[in-house]
């Protein structure tokens, strides 16, 4: 500002009084381009406004800023059994994850996660119910049952989406309301457990579940969990398959000018979407719970559209923003128990993280001037 | 006249590189004020200052004698600056009411709608204030951005490149309208690559050169060549030069028939064929057919009625893009933002396209990024797109001509056959559009069959060695070159 003075023959002769009451104002410039430091900064400082926020309104909770670091210490990491129950909940997490990515990558909200986890886990059940196949091959067979699921399930809002251009987060969004009645129709009828008559499906045989991995409480979740998100960083960030859905997102209409097979790739991005998201549904069923119980997917849309947001649809950031996440459940948990705070804070909590991230954007696109107005 | 808004020594940078360095600008009332550049020059900088989009780093804004600050669009818009953008900022989906009423938030709709209807009638131009804006002809939607801001009340008007888009005719229209506005007393700074929108449509010229003020000057003191050697510091003579030798026939459309978008004629029994080495000029005032046999020959849209052949695979009536690109067909289309690249990634991810779907980076499942980094840098250099500081750095970041550049060196990699260029040098500068020329007339000497469509009729002239004239969907004329300009004008006009 110094030097616009300088130049300026009438403001140089403004009287010091005048001067004193400019006002500062912002004004926003467009950025020309952001450096990848400056990304890497704005998200940083972005979580710790979050952070800031959010040890503020558990304080004024009544979970003092120290109890809050012991809480998360003690909760997450002070012994191995504490950190096997962080990286048990995270497994179904990055695979959660890992479905919504897959489809907003290519531009398709998919919001029909829950839907997708249900219909998996009911062609997955169906097969252990029915005991399709050698008892060897069983569990293969769930897992590929279920993928088919949750494919049948994304089908119709995808090729609603394609052929007529309806929304697809409406349509995937209802379907899981379509999805939970037949869920309650199965468990209520049919598949009710016949020992206990309870509205869950029998136990599953031991052959039907993930194997214990051996160490604390955790399964072959969280090494499946491992390999599909390095199977899919492979697919986005290496392979022509990626590098083409970027450019598609980017600009549908282009790619398609150039003859980038763009039909073909929304479809198997799609379809991918759809398997792992009944994916998860099997790995919460088999991995978790042993059975098909009436509420196991309850939370993991949000919990999906999170993950994927904040990771930024980058399958690594997911398995990272994965872990968080189940910190942050775990903890709220036990604050929940030991502090009386309300779930409703804790929600709170995590949609304070989205908001500082969204707004984030803002900074990257824009550059922010201070100057005098008259 | 009095000085409505002047721009004192004002200076920008942008992370090192100095985009204005110390530049004087005034407009006053009543007059056109043309600014002419080539890209990168500094005018839309320089504009964007004027319209409080940016802040200048050193100088300031005067108006009404006393120095202001502009903080932003809305405070711009407040004391009577309006811009009208190259890209034109309106909401497809709003009607016309709805757009302007978005730009004059707070004010009673009738009041806007009477007002409206009223400017839209001095200026002489008719206007349905409940058509949605998505439906408008590209000149009714440039009326009616200038319309939203005239509504807002502004006497200092910055229209960019008004004209680019627009056909000979519609820009004529316009510069009348430019006109009108002067008498009418606004101040009207007029950013053009055209030079006889500078030497015939305004009062005074400015010329701005690598971030500098070059010339400030009067129309009457200058001729086309004096002010193109301002503009790009030498001089540039573009001359004919016909086709040495023609080969056999390479595509050939049959009796292409289409419908066209919103009840217009489209195409009507189009036939016509291009022989390899030779560029065949399609003329035609806008609006007669061009966009829909762009998109039949790019394989976009698929014809009623008709076919297309490409000698060496016969019929590719019904093949897409993906096809026709691999018999050797590139294609510049239009709208280089919307069908040319893909602004949200990188420069050298929008280069590697055409390789990476034949398999010149992997299969599907490798990309191999270094490969097609280096291969991206090397067409860089070779087709001199300037402005790319890295690259990985957004495509959406350069200007129209570097974007054109970066588009032509992605279409002309491998074997080229056939070339659909549609209207190619649309508002790029006079050095810019000069190496478009350059490169296919290049591609032509190489022998591939050049389609060439284009509104300009100095282009088609220029560089056509066959020219068939499109009106009302048909195709009206044909000529050989050097064919007379006023034939091929009175063929452009001959279905009303």
């Amino acid at each position: 500002m110094s030097s616009a003075g300088v130049n300026n023959g009438t403001a140089t002769a403004e009287k010091p009084a005048e001067r004193s009451r400019l006002r500062m104002v912002p004004l926003l410039e467009p950025r020309q381009r952001v450096p990848e430091r400056l990304r890497l900064s704005v998200y940083v400082v972005s979580l710790l406004v979050a952070t800031l926020l959010a040890v503020g309104l558990l304080a004024q909770a009544g979970v003092p800023p120290a109890d809050l670091v012991k809480e998360i210490a003690t909760t997450a990491f002070s012994s191995p059994r504490a950190l096997g129950s962080v990286l048990a909940l995270t497994a179904p997490l990055i695979v959660a994850g890992l479905a919504t990515a897959i489809a907003f990558r290519a531009n398709f909200w998919n919001i029909g996660l829950e839907g997708q986890m249900i219909l998996g886990a009911i062609f997955a059940s169906y097969v252990a119910i029915h005991d399709i196949g050698p008892d060897d091959t069983r569990l293969l067979l769930m897992a590929a049952a279920a993928c088919i699921g949750g494919m049948v399930w994304i089908a119709g809002p995808g090729l609603l989406k394609l052929r007529l251009g309806v929304n697809e987060v409406i349509s995937t969004l209802l379907l899981n309301y379509v999805a939970f009645n037949l869920l309650l129709h199965l468990l209520y009828g049919p598949w009710k457990d016949p020992v206990s008559a309870f509205p869950h499906t029998e136990q599953f045989e031991a052959f039907e579940k993930l194997p214990a991995l051996g160490w604390m409480n955790l399964t072959w979740a969280l090494p499946v969990a491992g390999l599909l998100a390095l199977v899919l960083w492979w697919a986005f960030s290496q392979s022509r398959f990626g590098y083409l859905v970027d450019l598609m997102r980017s600009n549908a209409e282009m790619a398609r000018a150039v003859g980038v097979p763009v039909l073909g790739l929304s479809v198997t991005a799609i379809l991918a979407s759809g398997a792992v998201g009944g994916l998860t549904g099997f790995v919460i069923s088999a991995g978790i719970e042993g059975r098909m119980t009436q509420d196991f997917f309850v939370g993991y849309l949000f919990s999906g559209v999170l993950i994927a947001f904040l990771g930024r649809n980058h399958p690594l950031g997911v398995v990272i923003v994965a872990f968080f996440i189940a910190v942050l459940m775990l903890v709220g948990q036990s604050l929940q128990v030991f502090f009386g705070v309300p779930s409703a804070l804790v929600q709170l909590v995590q949609a304070i993280f989205i908001i500082c991230v969204a707004a984030s954007e803002f900074f990257l696109s824009y550059r922010m001037h201070w100057r005098s107005a008259a | 006249m009095t000085t409505a808004l002047s721009l004192c020594s004002v200076s920008k940078s942008f992370g090192g590189f100095r985009a204005l360095d110390s530049v004087d600008f005034a407009v006053r009332a009543g007059e056109v004020h043309a600014l002419l550049g080539e890209n990168g020059a500094g005018k839309s900088t320089l504009m964007n200052i004027a319209c409080g989009l940016y802040a200048p780093d050193q100088g300031h804004v005067e108006m009404a004698g006393g120095p202001v600050t502009i903080a932003g669009a809305r405070d711009a818009a407040a004391r009577g600056i309006g811009m009208v953008h190259q890209h034109f900022k309106l909401v497809p989906a709003f009607t016309v009411l709805e757009n302007i009423l978005l730009f004059n938030p707070g004010r009673p709709a009738a009041e806007v709608a009477k007002q409206s209807l009223d400017l839209a009638a001095r200026m002489g131009f008719e206007l349905d204030l409940t058509r949605r804006a998505g439906t408008l002809g590209v000149s009714e939607q440039q009326r009616l951005e200038i319309l939203k801001v005239l509504v807002a009340g502004a006497k200092i008007i910055i229209l960019d490149e008004p004209t680019a888009v627009l056909g000979e005719e519609d820009g004529r229209a316009l510069m009348q309208l430019v006109r009108g506005l002067a008498e009418a007393g606004s101040a009207v700074i007029l950013v053009t690559h055209k030079l006889h929108e500078a030497l015939h449509h305004s009062d005074r010229i400015t010329v701005m050169r690598q971030g500098r003020k070059i010339a400030e000057t009067l129309p009457s003191d200058m001729d086309p060549i004096k002010l193109t050697t301002l503009i790009v510091g030498e001089q540039i003579v573009e001359t004919p030069a016909l086709s040495q030798s023609v080969g056999g026939t390479r595509i050939r459309l049959n009796k292409v028939r289409m419908a066209g978008e919103g009840g217009r004629k489209g195409l009507v029994d189009v036939s016509f064929e291009v022989r390899d080495g030779e560029i065949y000029g399609v003329a035609g005032v806008s609006g007669n057919g061009q966009n829909e046999l762009a998109e039949v020959l790019m394989g976009l849209g698929v014809p009623d009625d008709g076919s297309i052949e490409i000698t060496g695979f016969d019929d590719v009536t019904y093949e897409g893009p993906a096809m026709r690109r691999s018999l050797g067909m590139a294609c510049i289309p239009v709208d280089r933002y919307r069908l040319g690249l893909a602004g949200g990634v990188s420069v050298a991810d929008n280069y590697a396209v055409n390789g990476a779907l034949a398999g010149r980076y992997g299969s599907w499942f490798r990309f191999n990024r270094a490969r097609a980094r280096a291969e991206a840098r090397e067409a860089v250099t070779a087709f001199d797109v300037q402005g790319v500081r890295s690259m990985g750095q957004k495509a959406a970041l350069l200007s129209g001509g570097n974007a054109q550049k970066l588009v032509i060196a992605r279409e002309f990699q491998g074997e080229t056959r056939v070339v659909l260029a549609h209207s190619p040098s649309r508002g790029l500068d006079v050095r810019a559009g000069a190496a478009v020329h350059d490169r296919l007339r290049a591609a032509r000497d190489r022998g591939a069959a050049v389609i060439l469509i284009s509104e300009d009729l100095d282009e088609i002239l220029l560089l056509s060695d066959r020219i068939g004239v499109l009106a009302g969907g048909r195709l009206a004329a044909e000529f050989k070159a050097p064919s007379s300009r006023t034939e091929v004008g009175k063929a452009m006009v001959s279905h009303e």
